[in-house]
């Protein structure tokens, strides 16, 4: 493949696309490679979703004006076209039809989201009844455990991380 | 006026393309991705004389190969992304060569690599280049993807049977269809047959270009002319544009005038100002691959009747600019109303027509850049300040480039024409100019020693 003949900003493994925060109004599609979609707090990085080859991302600036809900980072080199959003909000105006897979990619996202958010409240309420059922009938007190659990819920996290990180090392040398 | 009966594509329908160029190919992605999502099953058939695979001109549609920076992105959106065997060359800006000097010109809006060059066809006539994959060529297989079919075939005669089109070659029938649609092109005589027909088509009006191919290794291309596309305005007699294009062991040049031809190359490579940019002891080849394609400078009349619709640059096109990305525009308008709205002449002029009209007029105003840009480049005072203006401009990107702004938008046809133009009226820039001539006839009159 030559570095001439390709199309958009090439970004390195790690570097960040759009920040989380940060104000701005681009819409982005990929052109090789892949990214990763992340959320940082006080307990590290959490993983949001991960983007292959014609995946759109910013798309939610073209609606609002507010700062990036989330962090883009490259997850090996990626080249990523940028989509101006001036140029682009003109073009759907005269052909409102150019907006149906940005809204077909955002309808599938809230559907991945609502199956995610059902799955996480099965496991909560799965979980809860189990620690009532352990409650009620060997009198465990959950306050004892509480360390021992907090201890297994990061060794799952990190498990989750590695696997992840696995996962976009193996596609990367699968290509 | 009455509709006619019976103009709705319904399964087992069947839809004739003449002409399997970005225009055919864009119809058949669009139309054919909509009737799976309305659950129609239409039968598509691209009808294409060339095979693109080929070198020289029997593969090739003949332009400059400039997928414009508008179109990347929106194919992009639409989910065609341009793979690194289509793409020639990324551009990143554009470079100004003039009498007084040069100046490039960069997008002040993104800084990337977002317009593609690509060569229509398998490559240049004798091009040793592995790895090139024909942009026209590209497209179709999208469109074999989305289901059309392609066959290799010169339809010669169209006829009319009721308001049935039927399509020939060689004297025998090729199919009946339910719509057919023109996406010829003007590089052909086909137009003609269609305005034989009495429906009150007329081709759009034509003149004729110059391009050719030089091989100069993509080493020496890519330390000379960079990621930039360069625009020459050089004053050669007979010569009123030439633009040089990139594309990996070749740049193109495509060139404009009066009546140009292979001569009109060869002065315009023997001139200093290129010369600068060509290797040392560059020796313009006996043989290089060359054409004289029609570019557009009209509309066509009336690109629709009743189960017919013209599409690309059969129908409207933008003026110098982007044809491939009106091919797009009119293409997925005229799908878009076949099968959303239906196939009789009524159909298509309440919902397609309004889209080439959209096109006419802006060219209007497209028309009236180009002749400001023409007289700003003849009457030097003028082109000397405004070229100052651009320089300072390019040289601040951070501030406000309202003039390279404008200057980018007309030379990557990345804004309509009628945005362009009421940027313009900002009435600073030409204060600017304006005054920077009083000044320079100022010093001329009363400091006539004096250089600047
Ligand atoms: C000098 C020049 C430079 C240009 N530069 C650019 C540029 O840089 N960027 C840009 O976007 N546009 C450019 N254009 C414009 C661009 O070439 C056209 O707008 C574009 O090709 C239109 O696509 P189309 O599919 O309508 O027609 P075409 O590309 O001409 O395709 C028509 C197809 O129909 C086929 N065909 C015709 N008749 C028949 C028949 N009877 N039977 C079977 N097949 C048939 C032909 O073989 C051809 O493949 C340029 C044009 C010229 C002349």
């Amino acid at each position: 493949m030559s570095e001439e003949s390709l199309l958009g900003r090439l970004y390195k493994d790690g570097e960040i696309i759009v920040e989380e925060g940060i104000q701005s109004r681009s819409m982005y599609v990929i052109q090789s490679g892949k990214a990763k979609v992340v959320k940082s707090d006080e307990d590290g990085e959490t993983i949001l979703a991960l983007l292959g080859e014609g995946d759109i991302f910013g798309e939610m600036s073209l609606f609002d004006a507010i700062p990036r809900s989330a962090t883009v980072k490259a997850a090996g080199n990626t080249r990523v076209l940028a989509i101006e959003h001036e140029g682009l909000l003109k073009r759907i105006k005269m052909d409102p039809t150019l907006a149906f897979r940005i809204i077909r990619q955002m309808s599938q996202r809230i559907r991945d989201l609502n199956t995610r958010l059902i799955f996480a409240q099965e496991t909560i309420n799965h979980a809860n009844n189990k620690l009532l059922q352990l409650n009620k009938t060997e009198n465990v007190c959950i306050k004892d455990r509480e360390t021992k659990l907090s201890h297994i819920v990061t060794q799952l996290q990190e498990k989750l991380h590695k696997l992840t990180e696995q996962f976009i090392q193996g596609d990367e040398t699968l290509q | 006026m009455a509709r006619i009966k019976g103009s709705t594509l319904t399964n087992g329908a069947r839809v004739a393309i003449i002409g399997g160029g970005p225009a055919g190919s864009f119809f058949s992605i669009f139309a054919s991705k909509l009737a799976r999502d309305i659950g129609r099953a239409i039968d598509f058939t691209i009808y294409e004389k060339k095979t693109f695979t080929n070198h020289g001109a029997s593969g090739c549609n003949m332009c400059a190969g400039v997928v414009s920076e508008s179109l990347v992105q929106t194919l992009a959106i639409e989910g065609v992304n341009l793979p690194s065997s289509v793409v020639r060359w990324g551009i990143e800006s554009y470079f100004f060569h003039t009498q007084n000097g040069s100046v490039q010109i960069k997008s002040s809006r993104l800084q990337q690599r977002g317009i593609a060059t690509i060569f229509r066809g398998g490559g240049p006539a004798g091009s040793s280049e592995q790895g090139v994959q024909s942009f026209d060529e590209f497209l179709l297989q999208k469109a074999v993807e989305q289901g059309a079919y392609v066959k290799h075939a010169f339809v010669d005669e169209v006829r009319l049977e009721g308001d049935k089109p039927i399509l020939f070659s060689g004297g025998k029938i090729l199919q009946d269809c339910d719509l057919l649609v023109g996406a010829f092109g003007v590089k052909a005589g086909t137009g003609r047959m269609y305005e034989k027909l009495g429906i009150g088509y007329k081709i759009p009006s034509t003149i004729k270009a110059t391009q050719s191919e030089i091989e100069l290794g993509s080493d020496w291309i890519a330390s000379r002319f960079g990621h930039s596309i360069h625009i020459f305005l050089l004053h050669i007699p007979g010569i009123k544009f030439v633009s040089i294009i990139p594309k990996g062991d070749y740049i193109t040049i495509s060139m404009l005038g009066k009546k140009t031809d292979v001569e009109h190359i060869k002065t315009f490579l023997s001139h200093p100002v290129m010369k600068k940019m060509l290797p040392s002891g560059f020796k313009i080849p006996e043989r290089f691959c060359h054409c004289f394609p029609k570019i557009i400078v009209g509309a066509a009349r009336k690109p629709f009747a009743n189960k017919l619709a013209f599409v690309g640059d059969a129908s409207s096109v933008r003026l110098y600019k982007d044809g491939i990305g009106s091919a797009y525009i009119t293409s997925k308008a005229a799908a878009y109303t076949a099968l959303l709205h239906g196939v009789g002449e009524e159909d298509f002029r309440k919902h397609y027509l309004p889209v080439c009209k959209t096109l006419n007029r802006d060219n209007l105003f497209g028309q009236f850049l180009f002749s400001v840009n023409a007289l700003i480049s003849i009457v030097s005072p003028v082109n000397r300040s405004y070229f100052k203006l651009i320089q300072w401009e390019q040289k601040n990107l951070q501030k406000d480039t309202p003039n390279s702004d404008i200057l980018w938008d007309m030379l990557t046809g990345s804004r309509f024409y009628k945005d362009i133009f009421f940027r313009t009226l900002n009435p600073w820039p030409t204060i600017y100019v304006l005054g920077a001539m009083v000044i320079s006839s100022f010093r001329k009159v009363f400091f006539p020693h004096m250089r600047k």
